[in-house]
């Protein structure tokens, strides 16, 4: 059992003290197994002593294709500043929530981890996290933080996740077949159509524009764009949207693109976006709702796609920008923590600087503050820049509430893409249907 | 779900005769208390693993027990709630039902048709090319669900896959206008072709075992009486074979219903297909997709509860034919 060094800390603010109990605190949850305690942060700004700790870091596995030598630099410069070690290990995203959940359940959490911005209000929501908000604000880290980040992570006013680095989808097209095909990318819906006839014409064999079906975060903009929501909040209630004319109408036109115009395949019907990523790479795909992040991944698996591949915003139905689902991750501090002041040293390490920034180079996503934000989109890559401005002019959160983590558990969007996508129901009926599995779990509560 | 890895019923091939140790009175050895401290260790690591879980399991489907309870060990007592709403979820009736009982009884019935047919080949095979096709069965058997289901999904891929660019070269499908995974009839036959080819092996090495104690004198005379194969088969090796098949089918019942990485792993058989959803997978979206323990809980007590009724009813027909 670590021994709690709690000579570095001082008292600040009387609604933060508790922290004479908190060594014992430790030491009781310690010998509990680490069924969770109460932990806080006392010491936001000063320094910390860590020396002979260990923290336990998870980290998403994939976000950064090269992260290990990342981390040992990470693990160097926290040694450095506190003296303790870090245990960091590597999760695959598919098994993560998973493996929270039981880690949650089983006291066995980590000290610190990279938290889905999705995921935290729900972590949040069954007590696991330690709330961020004083930290933040004393280390002086609030002003400057991407506000979709902040909005993903706070519940009930506290802020729970340290935005770490965000993500957005955009459109990735094929500069080589739009170039032969004539066109500019498009800036309205119509021009979006017509972009489309005009690869098909070019190239009959090629998917102008395929429409994932179990691809929630591809129609999401669609809606948004077209004024719809997926749900809206009135006095602490959720209701679903998803069925209004304006969202109605926007899924019409995305799945319009596979089931009206031809633009997609049937296969693309159970799609996932690892699968429309891949279907890219083949060199099938004119035209795709992607990420940020997927360039790097496309040019690995397919080299001779180098110099082929651009980005543009997704285009508002009139002209300006559709809003498109702004992600990410946190950084999130667990209860079970024995030492929250040296978890909060690693957070704030992580968050913000060089390590940060270079965190944002290595791995295609954005950094979590508006300042490191500015300096990426200044910089003009073409691969980058389309995506910068999609997050700073149009990123939008799905409806934060622990509720629309059941709606994503329980695949509502994808289930009513799939069945327009196969022809089993007409969009309107979908989206009712959608709209009523949505508002059955938000009034279960 | 844990729930479902309910223990086989107990030695059905065990002879119904009285057990010797018992009532011969006097001048016993053992004491009574040791045959159960020699069983101690066994039942421990059940109780552990089976009882404990399963009695969890149902505690948690009269609860509302969502992720906030897992962490604070709440308890919240629901009553039949979640089997009311369970029960009154047109999923149930629709689909995850239909889906878990046609599967079974399909998949169970080829898997031991199959496996018999298989067996009776090895039977009549020499030793070296009995081996040899046994280890290439066991290979089959012995390959992770999750592996084998990437291999099948890979084969029927609806763009691009082995069985669609040969069924689109002869013009009996067409990559433009299918895709077999949406519908419901070709995503559980692709299923089928999965878990039958996975655990007909099972089937054909404990068959094989069966037959190879069928007295060959018995067959002979039969055969020299006129007898053909089919009516040597119903009358002689299936009667004396009874305990073997019974065991089989029992466990490939178990198995079957209670299918479910090779149809979670399939593309939309992780919730965003409704139609496909069978109890299996009803039971885990609902439970850990969406923290709703106490409803997930009670899925997989309904499929448990199934399950029993379903093994009783065919042992007991199974066994009071036996002993009239």
């Amino acid at each position: 059992m670590r021994v709690t060094n709690t000579g570095a800390r001082r008292p600040r603010g009387v609604a933060r003290g508790v922290v004479g109990g908190l060594a014992a605190l430790s030491l009781m949850t310690a010998c509990a197994g680490g069924t969770g305690g109460d932990a806080e942060i006392s010491t936001a700004d000063g320094e910390v002593d860590g020396s002979g700790e260990t923290l336990t870091v998870w980290i998403m596995e994939g976000t950064n294709p090269d992260a290990e030598p990342y981390f040992e630099e990470v693990s160097q410069a926290f040694e450095e500043e506190t003296g303790a070690e870090l245990d960091v290990q590597f999760v695959p995203w598919a098994e993560a929530h998973d493996k929270f959940v039981k880690s949650i359940a089983g006291g066995t959490t980590p000290d610190v981890a990279e938290v889905g911005t999705t995921w935290t209000p729900e972590f949040a929501d069954a007590d696991a996290l330690v709330d961020l908000t004083g930290a933040v604000e004393d280390a002086g880290l609030d002003d400057g933080l991407v506000p979709g980040l902040v909005e993903a992570g706070t519940v009930e006013g506290e802020l729970y996740g340290m935005p770490w680095y965000s993500g957005v989808r955009s459109i990735i097209y094929r500069t080589d077949v739009f170039e032969q095909a004539g066109i500019e990318p498009p800036t309205t819906w119509d021009e979006l159509v017509e972009a489309g006839e005009a690869i098909e014409a070019q190239d009959p064999e090629m998917l102008a524009f395929p429409v994932a079906g179990d691809s929630e975060f591809g129609v999401a903009p669609f809606i948004w764009g077209n004024g719809g929501e997926l749900a809206v909040e009135e006095d602490g209630t959720w209701t679903s949207a998803i069925d209004s004319p304006e969202a109605v109408e926007g899924i019409e036109f995305y799945t319009g693109l596979a089931t009206e115009h031809g633009f997609s395949s049937p296969a693309a019907t159970t799609w996932d976006e690892a699968d429309l990523s891949d279907a890219f790479a083949r060199g099938d795909v004119g035209m795709m709702v992607a990420g940020s992040w997927t360039p790097a991944a496309l040019l690995e698996a397919n080299p001779d796609l180098e110099g082929k591949i651009g980005a543009f915003p997704i285009p508002g139905p009139d002209g300006g920008l559709s809003p498109s689902f702004l992600g990410g991750s946190h950084l999130s501090i667990f209860n079970t923590t024995e030492d929250p002041d040296l978890a909060f040293a690693l957070v704030r390490l992580m968050s913000t600087g060089e390590l940060a920034e270079k965190w944002g180079d290595q791995s295609g996503y954005f950094p979590g503050t508006t300042a490191l934000l500015e300096e990426i989109e200044a910089e003009g890559d073409p691969l980058v820049a389309p995506f910068a401005q999609q997050e700073r002019e149009a990123g939008k959160s799905v409806p934060v509430t622990p509720l629309y983590g059941q709606v994503q558990g329980k695949k509502t969007v994808s289930a009513m893409l799939q069945k327009i996508l196969s022809d089993k129901a007409d969009v309107a009926t979908a989206a009712q249907e959608a709209a009523a599995e949505m508002d059955e779990i938000f009034q279960r509560g | 779900m844990t729930t479902t890895q309910a223990a086989p019923p107990p030695g059905p091939t065990q002879e119904r005769s009285p057990s010797p140790a018992r009532g011969s009175g006097g001048g016993r050895l053992t004491p009574g208390w040791l045959p159960w401290l020699l069983q101690a260790p066994a039942l421990l690591v059940l109780g552990g693993l089976l009882v404990y879980p399963l009695l969890w399991v149902v505690t948690l489907a009269f609860q509302d027990f969502n992720l906030r309870e897992l962490r604070t060990g709440g308890f919240h007592w629901s009553g039949l709630e979640n089997f009311r709403e369970i029960l009154g979820d047109p999923t149930l009736w629709k689909v995850a039902l239909p889906n878990t009982v046609v599967f079974a009884a399909v998949n169970v019935a080829l898997t031991v048709v199959l496996g018999t047919l298989v067996a009776m080949l090895l039977l009549r095979l020499g030793p070296w090319l009995r081996g040899a096709l046994t280890g290439a069965i066991m290979v089959a058997w012995a390959m992770p669900a999750v592996t084998g289901t990437y291999v099948w999904v890979y084969i029927f891929d609806t763009s691009d896959g082995m069985v669609m660019r040969l069924l689109s070269s002869v013009g009996l499908a067409d990559p433009d206008t299918t895709n077999w995974f949406t519908d419901r009839g070709a995503f559980f036959a692709i299923a089928t072709l999965n878990v039958v080819h996975h655990g007909f092996p099972f089937v054909a090495i404990t068959v094989l075992a069966g037959l190879l104690t069928v007295p060959k004198e018995v067959l002979e005379s039969a055969e020299m009486d006129g007898a053909g194969a089919w009516r040597r088969f119903w009358h002689i090796t299936f009667p004396l074979m009874k305990p073997v098949f019974a065991v089989v089918v029992v466990l490939s019942t178990i198995w079957d219903f209670k299918v479910f990485t090779q149809i979670y792993l399939m593309p939309g058989g992780s919730g965003t297909n409704r139609e496909v959803l069978n109890l299996g997978t009803w039971s885990y979206v609902t439970a850990l997709s969406q923290n709703r323990y106490g409803s997930g809980a009670a899925i997989a007590v309904v499929l448990t509860l199934l399950l029993l009724g379903i093994t009783l009813v065919y042992l007991r027909t199974l066994f009071k034919q036996e002993e009239l």
